[in-house]
């Protein structure tokens, strides 16, 4: 196999590729390090039989990078999309240096203090995407998550209060923006010193309200072990949100960051449960899956710590 | 309280990743001999989960479709943590302390 995607990729590419090896982790999608000209490159490649509902194609995902690196967010250069790698759909980006593990992002020696607002910087370029930039991008909303609890049909009483507390205090809408979907600590490139300089994994890109995608990174799971500091387990939400409003002109306030703080965290408590159902159906067997569903619980808790705190 | 994967369900996908990704890179005989053992001795546990009956999830999923119909009355989050935190003492009990205070008793 690696011979036939070598081949692929020299046809591609017009220089010799090193020899392409498997990078850990990701279980939806391959990723293949390769040297080719004198470049740093990675190799996106879809994984065999993983059908992911609301995330996009390869195709799909190659042209969101595309976009966000037009609008100047620093993000991985797209270089090719191949229709047909060894069998399967394939992009080649470049591979930027730096710490994607979110557990060391939070421990990491020489962690810039303007991570925070660095990520606000790249955020607000992302939400100015012009739509029409990206007119194949669905629109989401929070119905969406109730189909995907019914789907699973589990009974999951402290999820059906997030919903239920969410549908009652809804604040008044924003016009939907392109947002990255998954925006948070462990989707993006850290240096230290240098702080942030890539935006990775673009596959949950959709259109949808911007303060849900601003405060994804506030959910405790991807706060990796750091729960005190709010924004990711790297620093307080302040400064970030300060950054932002004053980038978009919007003016989202802590009450508003709040809401959809635990919307993320129902997000996710189901998407353990999704993930969970993946492995139990049989369309792809893994142990991670299978505990995701127990490690659910967790988001279950945090939902009703946020609860509390929203009811004092 | 029903959970899922059920204890017989994880056992069943330790099996196969034993038998499936790691027996297949053992090339020390003892080691894959000891491999065998305690896949073996794992089977037992799986049969053994086989024979208890289901647990009744019947409240959870009352109080689930209960509060989906927007029925909430006081007490009901109270009500709901404790669950949650019973669960979590067997899925994750480290996870509790990182709330320090604030984790029930």
């Amino acid at each position: 196999m690696i011979a036939e995607m070598r081949e692929a990729l020299q046809a591609v590419l017009g220089s010799e590729p090193s020899e392409p090896k498997l990078l850990a982790g990701g279980a939806s999608k391959e990723a293949w390090a390769v040297d080719a000209g004198g470049e740093r490159l990675l190799v996106r490649r879809a994984a065999v039989g993983v059908i992911h509902r609301h995330t996009l194609s390869l195709a799909d995902e190659f042209a969101v990078l595309e976009a966000a690196h037009e609008a100047g967010v620093k993000a991985p250069r797209p270089i090719a999309y191949i229709p047909d790698l060894d069998g399967r759909e394939a992009f080649v980006m470049e591979r930027l240096e730096g710490e994607t593990i979110g557990r060391r992002i939070v421990r990491m020696d020489g962690l810039p203090a303007e991570l925070p607002t660095q990520l606000a910087d790249e955020l607000a370029k992302i939400h100015a995407i012009p739509r029409a930039r990206l007119a194949f991008l669905q629109e989401a909303n929070l119905d969406r998550m109730v189909d995907e609890l019914d789907e699973v049909g589990e009974a999951r009483p402290a999820i059906e209060l997030g919903l239920w507390w969410l549908r009652e205090h809804r604040p008044p809408p924003r016009e939907p923006v392109v947002v990255h979907g998954d925006y948070r600590i462990g989707n993006v490139v850290v240096r230290p010193h240098e702080g942030l300089v890539g935006v990775l994994d673009w596959e949950f890109a959709h259109v949808d309200e911007p303060v849900r995608d601003l405060a994804f990174a506030l959910v405790r799971a991807w706060r990796f072990g750091v729960p005190d500091k709010r924004l990711g387990g790297i620093g307080d939400v302040e400064p970030y949100l300060d950054r932002y409003n004053d980038l978009t002109g919007l003016d989202v306030r802590a009450e508003e960051l709040d809401y959809w703080e635990l919307a993320g965290n129902v997000g996710w408590a189901i998407g353990c449960l999704t993930q969970m159902q993946r492995h139990l159906s049989g369309l792809d067997r893994s142990v991670e899956l299978a505990v995701l569903g127990r490690l659910g619980a967790e988001v279950e808790y945090e939902i009703c710590h946020l609860l509390e705190k929203v009811a004092a | 309280m029903s959970e899922r994967p059920t204890a017989q369900e994880l056992t069943e996908a330790i099996l196969e990743f034993l038998g499936g990704e790691i027996l297949p890179t053992i090339e020390d005989p003892r080691l894959r001999f000891r491999t065998l053992v305690a896949m073996n001795a794992l089977s037992i546990v799986y049969r053994e989960l086989e024979r208890l009956p289901l647990e009744d999830d019947t409240e959870q999923c009352e109080l689930a479709q209960r509060i989906r119909n927007g029925d909430v009355p006081p007490g009901t989050l109270a009500r709901v943590k404790r669950d949650v935190a019973e669960r979590l003492r067997i899925a994750s009990p480290r996870y509790l302390e990182t709330y320090g205070k604030t984790a029930p008793e």
